[in-house]
């Protein structure tokens, strides 16, 4: 039961937490220095014409009154509809979700996997060139902006080499035209656009989860338990299995950060390669201040980063026995 | 035989030594001497920013345009990096960026860094309400997502100035240090060199800043260094999307202008050099951070 009530403290947090992001998604498009009204309606309309638009938008109610609306329509999964378009936001944000969760949930697993396993050889081939030179790569990579990397990577291998398409997610003549194109074509398209966004994603955020890991491993294995599991006579990978089991907490913290982070990640890595997902999306609709989209759509990535931080957490618990909540 | 009478060393005289233990130990890194060398090469480039206007009108960074020349132009003897699309000088533009590179991350690591020193002094030695108040106000701004948070004001107000950048970019940095700074707090707190400052009646002001403080510097000089690099990539990022100042020339704005113009996959002479000069600096600053790393906590240094 003490896991239970630990899920449950931590989901009032996150709820409160999600209230905050709200409140500020509110309190920013407040700061805004002109009338909403204003930006979409042609300048000669009529006064008459103005008013009608603050009424339907609600412009015309107090700031609080507006406040409690925005909430209640924020609950109920309503954020209005898009200037641009004049499409439900909610069904953009679902068209759009699905293509970003693909990218970064396979991106920060595999980038996990990878710096997780050659951070821990590398802490224990201390000395060698094998860290050396992966520490000296990692830093370097880690050092990069990575819109450039991927900028650099579709020159080279996009536009020189013609290997992977210059962007996007899906091919026309597979999709639209091809009315026989099977599962597996769609698939194997899907998959062939992933490639160059996911290796620069990979490429640019394992090193720092191989650092790290490298350092902790390095000071654990200066623990005192280490030298004990040593004296026992354990063999070297047993040694490294146990090391390796109490590493993997701020590994977890480490997972944590880095959710939250992929939301601005996406917003770079998807405008860059067109990716059709929602930090596009957000970068679009700020640019062309499609405020309805850009408050959905950040309330919706605050709440699945949340969910995503909240499985963390209780992993975190899980993984260690000296905290039970 | 003589007898050698050893004169009290001062103040200075003790600081000295210790700035010079500190360097020595710092050279034998390694790391941090590759860090200060790139460092020192981006330093001459930001002071010799100064020079191509100068020379010529047409060298000005962000105006100057050459008058024979429209549009980009590959490398030649007058344009050592070739012209931009307006015809404006790439490398001049670079030396620029390298200005406000150091300007922009120097300024976001010194305002995070005190600030989360500040916090960490305070709810470490404070504890209670003030501590779990600064605590819950950190993670909430870890549990947000501060690029994006930016790129939105950044879209309602139209575009801002650099120093809101950096005020930005600060505010969003400082809870991760702070957590650490905290910590060490929460242990020095307990030593007894504390308890006897306080029974011989020290205030708490001057225990903080007196005793504390002095003892979490190491620290904060890491994550200032570390911040430092953040702030580069950060701002570079910004600008690369459009949401950067305008009005500054930075590498992330060149890397801005290259792509927004189309010349991502044309001119490479336009974009790399930009993104190569974020990455050695950012690397730089990095390394600094590592080396010092190394020195605060032995156990990482090579055996």
């Amino acid at each position: 039961m003490p896991m239970l009530k630990y899920v449950a403290k931590r989901s009032i947090e996150i709820v409160i937490t999600l209230f905050i992001i709200a409140t500020l998604t509110f309190a920013l498009f407040r700061l805004m220095p002109s009338d909403p009204a204003g930006l979409i309606l042609d300048p000669r309309s009529t006064p008459a014409e103005t008013a009608r638009i603050r009424e339907l938008w609600g412009l015309d109610k107090s700031t609080a009154e507006q406040y409690l609306v925005f909430l209640r329509n924020m609950v109920r999964g309503e954020f209005g509809t898009s200037f641009f378009s004049n499409d439900d936001v909610y069904d953009i944000i679902k068209e759009r979700l699905p293509a970003t969760l693909l990218l970064f949930t396979t991106m920060i697993l595999l980038s996990f996997s990878v710096g997780v396993y050659v951070g821990r050889l590398i802490a224990w081939k201390r000395g060698s060139k094998l860290e050396y030179g992966s520490t000296v790569v990692g830093m370097l990579l880690y050092s990069m902006p990575f819109f450039w990397i991927a900028l650099l990577a579709i020159w080279i291998f996009s536009y020189k080499m013609g290997l992977f398409p210059l962007g996007g997610m899906k091919s026309p003549e597979v999709w639209d035209y091809a009315a026989h194109s099977g599962v597996f074509a769609k698939a194997l398209d899907i998959g062939h656009h992933l490639i160059l966004p996911l290796a620069v994603g990979v490429v640019t955020f394992f090193p720092g989860v191989m650092l790290m890991m490298k350092t902790v491993m390095i000071e654990t294995l200066g623990e005192d338990y280490i030298t004990t599991a040593r004296a026992k006579g354990l063999s070297e990978r047993r040694v490294r299995d146990e090391a390796a089991s109490t590493v993997m907490l701020p590994m977890v913290t480490d997972l944590t950060l880095s959710l939250v982070w992929s939301f601005s990640g996406s917003i770079i890595i998807e405008s860059v390669f067109s990716w059709p997902g929602l930090g596009a999306k957000f970068l679009e609709a700020a640019v062309n201040y499609d405020y309805p989209v850009v408050q959905g759509a950040f309330v919706i990535m605050g709440a699945v980063l949340l969910v995503a931080i909240l499985v963390t957490d209780i992993l975190y618990a899980y993984l260690d026995p000296r905290i039970r909540y | 035989m003589s007898i050698v009478m050893h004169k009290p060393k001062t103040k200075w005289q003790k600081r000295k030594e210790m700035i010079q233990n500190t360097w020595k130990l710092f050279k034998e890194t390694k790391v941090g001497l590759v860090g200060v060398s790139i460092l020192i090469i981006f330093l001459v480039m930001a002071f010799a920013s100064f020079i191509p206007p100068i020379l010529d009108e047409m060298y000005i960074p962000l105006y100057g345009s050459d008058p024979d020349i429209i549009g980009v132009t590959t490398p030649s003897l007058r344009h050592p990096l070739g012209t931009d699309f307006a015809g404006r000088d790439i490398f001049s533009q670079l030396l620029e960026g390298a200005k406000w590179a150091f300007i922009i991350g120097i300024s976001a690591a010194v305002c995070s860094v005190v600030l989360s020193v500040v916090v960490g002094l305070i709810s470490g030695y404070y504890g209670g309400v003030v501590d779990s108040l600064l605590q819950r106000t950190a993670e909430t701004i870890m549990a947000l997502p501060g690029f994006a948070v930016v790129v939105v004001v950044g879209s309602i107000l139209r575009g801002i100035g650099i120093w809101s950048i950096v005020i930005l970019i600060s505010l969003f940095a400082w809870p991760y240090a702070s957590k650490v700074i905290r910590a060490q707090v929460l242990s020095l707190r307990e030593r007894p060199y504390i308890e006897s400052a306080r029974v011989s009646g020290a205030s708490n002001f001057r225990i903080i800043f007196r005793h504390i403080a002095p003892n979490v510097l190491p620290l904060t000089f890491l994550y200032m260094a570390f911040s430092v690099a953040n702030a580069i990539l950060v701002e570079a990022a910004l600008s690369f999307l459009g949401m950067g100042d305008p009005n500054i020339v930075s590498w992330g704005m060149m890397i801005h202008w290259c792509f927004q113009t189309g010349h991502t996959y044309t001119a490479p002479f336009w974009l790399v050099p930009p993104g190569l000069s974020i990455s050695l600096l950012s690397l730089g600053f990095y390394l600094i951070g590592i080396g010092t790393e190394q020195i605060i906590n032995p156990r990482l240094r090579k055996r």
